[in-house]
């Protein structure tokens, strides 16, 4: 996906004065003009130049015939576009039910998933998902103690 | 200092340290020769493991990963057509057109020689500069400081990058992104919107992963029913014939060393440009510029030796200012904070074992380098076969764990989701994101700098250039600026 340069640019300059916008209402520093708000002020102030130059860079890019946006040729197969945007989704998933559910059945789902995705045969999917969420939680979980979520399998583990 | 010297063997020459090294030098084969997996990749998987581990083990792992990572980035290079990770680019057709000729064994055998032997010479001249430059930075204050970061902010976003604002918006990007959290001078929370999670700030490694690892796989995930034709030709005695290539190449080899470890040093430029430029600089004053092109040893000498001189080179500014030479020193110089081993000329005086440590595990990764290198030639086959299609989601899995492990809740996965699909968005764009990284990791330094500078000189910005060191890295930052900026606008003019 390129976007032309005016877009990233009014994004830039967009987000910048919320920046500055945000920085407001800092506290000065006792005695002094300034305080935590000039460094993001400085550094908002050069993202709105670098905004402003690429504005004028896309304008000439689009007078030259540029589109605004241009997709990928990969965006216009499903199953390609499918798999890209399964993967956020995969995520965002994980992030929603992994407290509730726990990590192993949610990591061997999400596994099993990709690979038949992906186009793996069932008979090598299923163990090579079992093994690499019992990997994963072995090392994570058992020996660098970090509390993975157990979810419904609190009173197994 | 014999002392530490001797107190550095002892922490490397320890077993645990010396498995770590072994296990990283064999997943750095991997990663590096996986085409799609990068070096800097492989940090980035790394670090949620060093995490837990002493600084010694932790740093000694991400060395020898990257130096494997970047030689093995040549053996799908010679095999596929394929660069393994970005720093063998620069060669690769030469490499592929070399095996079509039937000298796929010695281009594989001076690929691995040249590549150990030109890291060992990136970490002579790490030993001898850096301790060095410590001296000289031990006088240094927070104004020097200040232009030493902006210095190198300026170098990473200016030399290194096809093209400079890009280059400079990614990087104030990351300066910005680095000012969530509680604000270093004042301690007044920014931009955290009440949440109490990020008055911590971005964490620094999940981000790392989304923005290397994660968007590197929303672009694999396309691609990832393609593969290349492999070729035929068996592998054979890979080091027969080396003799005679270094007779006629050893110029090359020096050159591109040299060339390798002065771009590795430079902070943004790391093998990748080091091995552009030393190509270029072989074909320029080669007797036979003719061959290049057609399957021709001589750059592939030259520039395979600068790329591997270059990862050791680019720890020098990292080890004495705590400025990154590149992205992966970028990520190590995050985890040395996180393991309370700030990076900087004290560390040469308050422990200096750990500077010897870092030393000696280069060159052992650089002599490991040898047989294992030689185990992945011999089974290159094997490696260059693994499914991508089991490979990615097991490594998006180990990505979203990595993170969570880092502030043990779901923040971490957050980060990582949102910088890595911010790291394809400005990829796809143009936008490099080795500069958001680098703002990242300095962001604090430079505005803790800044602002203690500004306290001290009471607002006057004066007072930046009152003294020697601090005047004169500032006036050559300056000058730096308004050169980029004059030939900027002058190559705007002339092809228009």
């Amino acid at each position: 996906m390129r976007t032309n340069d005016t877009v990233t640019g009014l994004m830039l300059i967009a987000l910048s004065g919320l920046m500055i916008y945000l920085t407001l209402d800092f506290p000065d520093f006792p005695g002094q003009k300034y305080g935590p708000s000039l460094f993001p002020r400085i550094l908002a102030s050069g993202l709105i130049l670098c905004g402003a130059i690429l504005i004028a860079r896309g304008v000439s890019a689009r007078r030259a015939g540029l589109p605004w946006i241009a997709f990928a040729d990969w965006t216009r197969d499903p199953w390609r576009l499918a798999s890209f945007l399964m993967l956020p989704a995969l995520v965002v998933l994980y992030i929603l039910v992994s407290e509730q559910v726990g990590f192993i059945p949610v990591a061997f789902a999400m596994l099993l998933f990709m690979f038949l995705w992906f186009r793996a045969r069932l008979v090598v999917a299923l163990p090579v998902a079992a093994a690499a969420t019992w990997i994963v939680h072995w090392f994570f979980a058992t020996m660098m103690r970090v509390p993975l979520p157990r979810g419904l399998l609190t009173d197994i583990l | 200092m014999w002392d530490a010297i001797g107190l550095a063997f002892g922490l490397v020459l320890d077993p645990y340290v010396l498995w770590v090294c072994l296990a990283s030098a064999v997943f750095g084969i991997f990663v590096g020769a996986m085409p799609g997996l990068t070096a800097t990749m492989a940090t980035a998987l790394l670090v949620p493991i060093t995490f837990f581990m002493p600084p010694v083990p932790a740093i000694g792992a991400i060395v020898t990963a990257t130096a494997m990572a970047i030689f093995a980035g040549d053996i799908p290079a010679a095999m596929l057509r394929i660069p393994g990770t970005p720093a063998s680019a620069a060669y690769t057709d030469e490499s592929y057109l070399m095996s079509r000729k039937g000298l796929l064994d010695l281009n594989l055998g001076a690929n691995l020689v040249f590549s150990a032997v030109g890291g060992l010479f990136g970490v002579a001249i790490l030993i001898l500069a850096a301790p060095l430059l410590a001296e000289v930075a031990l006088n240094f204050s927070s104004f020097e400081y200040f232009w030493l970061a902006a210095l190198g902010l300026t170098c990473a976003t200016f030399i290194a990058q096809a093209d400079p604002l890009k280059g400079f918006v990614a990087l104030l990007m990351g300066l910005a992104i680095a000012t969530i959290g509680i604000d270093p001078a004042a301690g007044h929370p920014r931009f955290t919107f009440g949440s109490v999670e990020m008055l911590q700030g971005v964490s620094f490694i999940p981000a790392m992963i989304g923005l290397f690892a994660i968007s590197e796989l929303l672009r694999g995930v396309v691609t990832i029913d393609q593969s290349a034709e492999m070729l035929k030709q068996q592998v054979g005695n890979v080091f027969r014939g080396l003799g005679q290539v270094w007779r006629r190449y050893w110029r090359n080899f020096f050159r591109g060393s040299l060339i390798g470890t002065g771009i590795g040093a430079l902070p943004g430029a790391g093998a990748d440009i080091a091995a552009w430029i030393s190509y270029a600089v072989s074909k320029r004053f080669s007797k036979e510029p003719e061959k290049f092109g057609t399957g021709h040893i001589e750059g592939i000498v030259e520039a395979t030796s600068a790329n591997n001189s270059a990862v050791a080179a680019a720890w020098i500014p990292a080890l004495v200012f705590g400025i990154p030479g590149d992205s992966i020193t970028a990520i190590v110089i995050g985890v040395l904070y996180m393991k309370n081993m700030n990076p900087g000329p004290a560390v040469f005086l308050q422990n200096p074992q750990l500077i010897y440590a870092v030393f000696i595990i280069f060159v052992l990764a650089n002599l490991l380098m040898l047989p294992i290198g030689w185990a992945a030639i011999k089974l290159a086959k094997q490696i260059l076969r693994t499914p991508r299609n089991m490979l990615l989601p097991m490594i998006l899995l180990f990505c979203i764990v990595g993170s969570y492990a880092m502030t043990n809740s779901i923040y971490g996965i957050i980060i990582m989701l949102v910088m890595g699909l911010f790291g394809w968005i400005m990829e796809e764009n143009g936008f490099p994101v080795g500069p958001v990284i680098l703002g990242l990791v300095l962001g604090e330094l430079f505005e803790q700098s800044f602002m203690t500078s500004m306290i001290k000189s009471d607002g006057s910005l004066l007072g930046f250039f009152s003294r020697p060191i601090a005047a004169t890295l500032g006036v050559t930052t300056i000058l730096l600026w308004v050169y980029m900026l004059t030939r900027n606008a002058r190559s705007r003019r002339e092809p228009a």
